[in-house]
């Protein structure tokens, strides 16, 4: 009788199986046990993790760890994984000139040119020439309306903006019906005497007049150097429910487009290729380059500032010159980043144009052997580093109900997506790919504009739905959830996340349709694309079809969609594809520490 | 005569004028109609729990002097969704605008 345990140090998890040798010479497995990982994978801090995680096993079995006749840790695969986003062309609109955004109540519809005049001044306007009146919270809604409805007798008074939420309230006041902007909330920074284009949509429109340039063109009489300076204000203006632009004489607009630069592929040679040609490009350039020795961005761009960041950080990590680090991977993924739009009254962004990278570097191998010395002094145990990561995973996959060889494994980590496949001799062959949980966060994050990382993760992992009453939801499927009694009402019309806790409330003002819509797109960015990369360089002969099974392991396996997403995309492939169950109880997860188990019999037979 | 119109009832009981008026605006901000109605009743949560299960639209306000609250049908009386003594124009608002918020669907503003 023999107790062997297997340890996996993870970037965020520590995982342990517990296996035990009968006096036949098989392999009963007793108890497992994950916890999270302390310190940075591969360093001396992960021991106490280790420790903790052995305990918790054996605790479960009521046996002392001393019991346990050998370790077995992994030879942690050498990559560390990062990502970083940057936007590759920027609108810098400057001196306030513009105001686009989504006041809940705007009042009256249409759209109106003017001269800017502020409320207390209309005793100076002159007949004959239409007026955009501004009044600040200061002034109340009675009094607005009722010094607008004493001037529009004299002036041609055609919009007002409000600095307070009174639109409705002003304009139920008013005898001939006006555009209505509200919530403006520098309203003091609007430049009087200027002219100025007011407009509200109608209700479940957006505007129509200012997000169009020849529209800004026919209500402020612009020439077409001039239309084509407002063009960045149209831009940014589109799908808002009320706008103003103001002419400031200068032309203070400029649409800045910052050099993308190059990136190149360091292969048997150089391979360049440009960022602004897209992502799909860039993979494709990176596909055709083969074995990759390094990856870097031409100087002074944003590329290239970008993965100098990267290598920078990731030496820190290691303790290495930035100049001995090579990427040797990289995802690349189009998306929208929102950008401040500098000056903005009402505190306006605009969507850009952005590419998301998440790059892998090779480093020397971990220090395991460091780790194993440490746990062998504090246990007193034989500690053994014993196989490949990539190698026990699948051989831990192999567990799974209803597999057979040959099997292909893909680990669905937090940096990397990683894949071994084994064929019926027991040969294996393995990758690593850049870009896995982190990037799809991220995603989430920018092109949601949510402030919070941990906010993106949450949306990542949990399903949404939408409060409609204080006593029924309905969720993301369309179906409805009724609760016994009234739940808090800080949840009524609420987006929330169905977190098995307690629900989440989504602070941001953004659709349940478009979250849905932006995390399902960044699973299938990240995820699919790198199963397909991953699968089709370890196939035999980098056919995918070569592959009968596939078993999804790692934490990202566990999402409530992704394995699904890549199950549709491989029954293209007619393979049989799936979340893994471990040993038939684990599910994804301990893949690794129970390879490393079973390994130890492999070993001996 | 109308008899249901779809509104938010608000039942007051010497009720505070200029209270009463900010929480009108409240509600008429968001676009939402209102009926105010004086009732012998002094109690607040009486007031609430009356004002919401006679409303077509089942949302009440009740303003009892200078104490305000709202309730939505369904809930128990005595538990009001929100409640503010003595408040500042600024919550009479929000109190008003949670009240039309509550009938459109949309998410309470904070007080």
């Amino acid at each position: 009788m023999k107790l062997i345990a297997g340890v996996d140090i993870g970037n965020s998890t520590t995982e342990v199986c517990i296996g035990e040798i009968g006096g036949d010479g098989k392999m009963r497995f007793l108890s497992s046990s994950s916890v999270m990982t302390t310190g940075m994978k591969g360093t001396v801090a992960n021991t106490a993790g280790v420790i903790h995680a052995l305990d918790a096993a054996m605790g479960k079995i009521n046996r002392p760890v001393s019991e346990i006749s050998l370790i077995r840790i992994n030879e942690a695969a050498p990559v560390i994984g990062d990502t970083a986003m940057e936007t590759i062309t920027e609108t810098i609109i400057t001196e306030s000139s513009m105001i686009g955004h989504n006041p809940s109540t705007p009042a009256g519809a249409g759209q109106a040119a003017g001269t800017i005049i502020y409320i207390g001044h209309l005793p100076e306007g002159k007949p004959g020439i239409p007026y955009i009146v501004t009044a600040s919270s200061l002034s109340a809604y009675d009094e607005v309306a009722d010094v607008i409805n004493r001037y529009a007798k004299k002036l041609d008074i055609a919009g007002l903006i409000l600095q307070a939420d009174e639109a409705v309230l002003v304009e139920n006041r008013l005898e001939h019906k006006i555009p209505i902007v509200d919530e403006v909330k520098s309203i003091n920074s609007i430049p009087e005497w200027k002219m100025a284009a007011i407009e509200v949509a109608l209700p479940g429109q957006s505007v129509r007049m200012l997000s169009n340039p020849y529209g800004i063109a026919t209500l402020l009489k612009l020439d077409a150097d001039e239309t084509k300076a407002a063009t960045p204000i149209a831009k940014s203006l589109i799908g808002k429910r009320s706008a103003v632009v103001i002419r400031t004489p200068h032309g203070n607009v400029k649409e800045n487009v910052l050099p993308a630069g190059e990136l190149y592929v360091k292969s048997d040679q150089v391979y360049p290729v440009n960022i602004d040609s897209g992502a799909d490009r860039i993979m494709e350039v990176l596909g055709q380059a083969g074995e990759v020795i390094d990856i870097s961005g031409q100087p002074d761009t944003n590329i290239g500032n970008m993965l100098i960041n990267i290598k920078n950080g990731m030496g820190n990590l290691m303790g290495e010159e930035s100049g001995e680090i090579r990427i040797t991977d990289i995802l690349a993924v189009d998306t929208l980043a929102p950008v401040q739009i500098s000056g903005s009254l009402a505190g306006e962004s605009c969507m850009e144009k952005a590419v998301g990278v998440a790059a892998m570097v090779k480093t020397k191998h971990l220090p395991m052997e460091k780790i194993a010395d440490e746990l062998k002094r504090r246990l007193h145990i034989y500690v053994k580093v014993a196989g490949v990561e990539a190698v026990m995973a699948a051989l831990g996959a192999l567990t799974t109900p209803g597999t057979r060889l040959p099997l292909a494994m893909l680990d669905l980590g937090g940096g990397s997506t990683d894949a071994a496949v084994i064929d019926s001799d027991g040969r294996v062959k393995t990758t690593h790919k850049a870009g896995a949980g982190e990037l799809v966060s991220m995603i989430i994050q920018t092109e949601l504009g949510l402030s919070s990382r941990h906010t993106a993760e949450q949306i990542k992992k949990y399903p949404l739905a939408k409060v409609e009453s204080l006593f029924h939801m309905r969720l993301e499927n369309g179906a409805m959830h009724f609760f016994e009694n009234a739940i808090e009402p800080k949840y009524f019309g609420n987006v929330v996340l169905l977190h098995p806790e307690e629900m989440v409330i989504i602070d941001e003002d953004i659709p349940l349709e478009k979250i849905a819509a932006v995390r399902k797109d960044a699973k299938r960015k990240v995820f699919v694309r790198n199963a397909l990369r991953a699968l089709t360089e370890i196939a035999p002969g980098h056919n995918l079809r070569n592959i009968p099974n596939v078993v999804l392991v790692g934490g990202s396996a566990e999402d409530f969609e992704v394995p699904e997403m890549l199950m549709e995309e491989l029954a293209n492939y007619k393979i049989v594809c799936g979340r893994g169950n471990i040993r038939a109880s684990e599910g994804p997860r301990n893949a690794v520490a129970t390879g490393l188990v079973l390994s130890y019999t492999g070993g001996q037979q | 005569m109308i008899i249901n119109r779809p509104s938010i009832r608000i039942y007051t009981c010497h009720a505070d004028r200029d209270i009463l008026k900010e929480i009108c605006a409240g509600i008429e901000e968001e676009g939402v109609l209102y009926e105010i109605e004086e009732r012998q009743e002094t109690e607040l949560d009486v007031l609430c729990y009356d004002a919401a299960n006679e409303s077509v639209l089942g949302t009440g306000v009740g303003v009892a002097f200078s104490e305000t609250g709202m309730q939505m049908k369904g809930v128990p009386k005595g538990r009001n969704l929100f409640e503010v003594s003595n408040p500042t124009s600024g919550q009479c608002r929000i109190l008003g605008a949670n009240a039309a918020r509550a009938v459109k669907r949309m998410p309470f503003r904070i007080f």
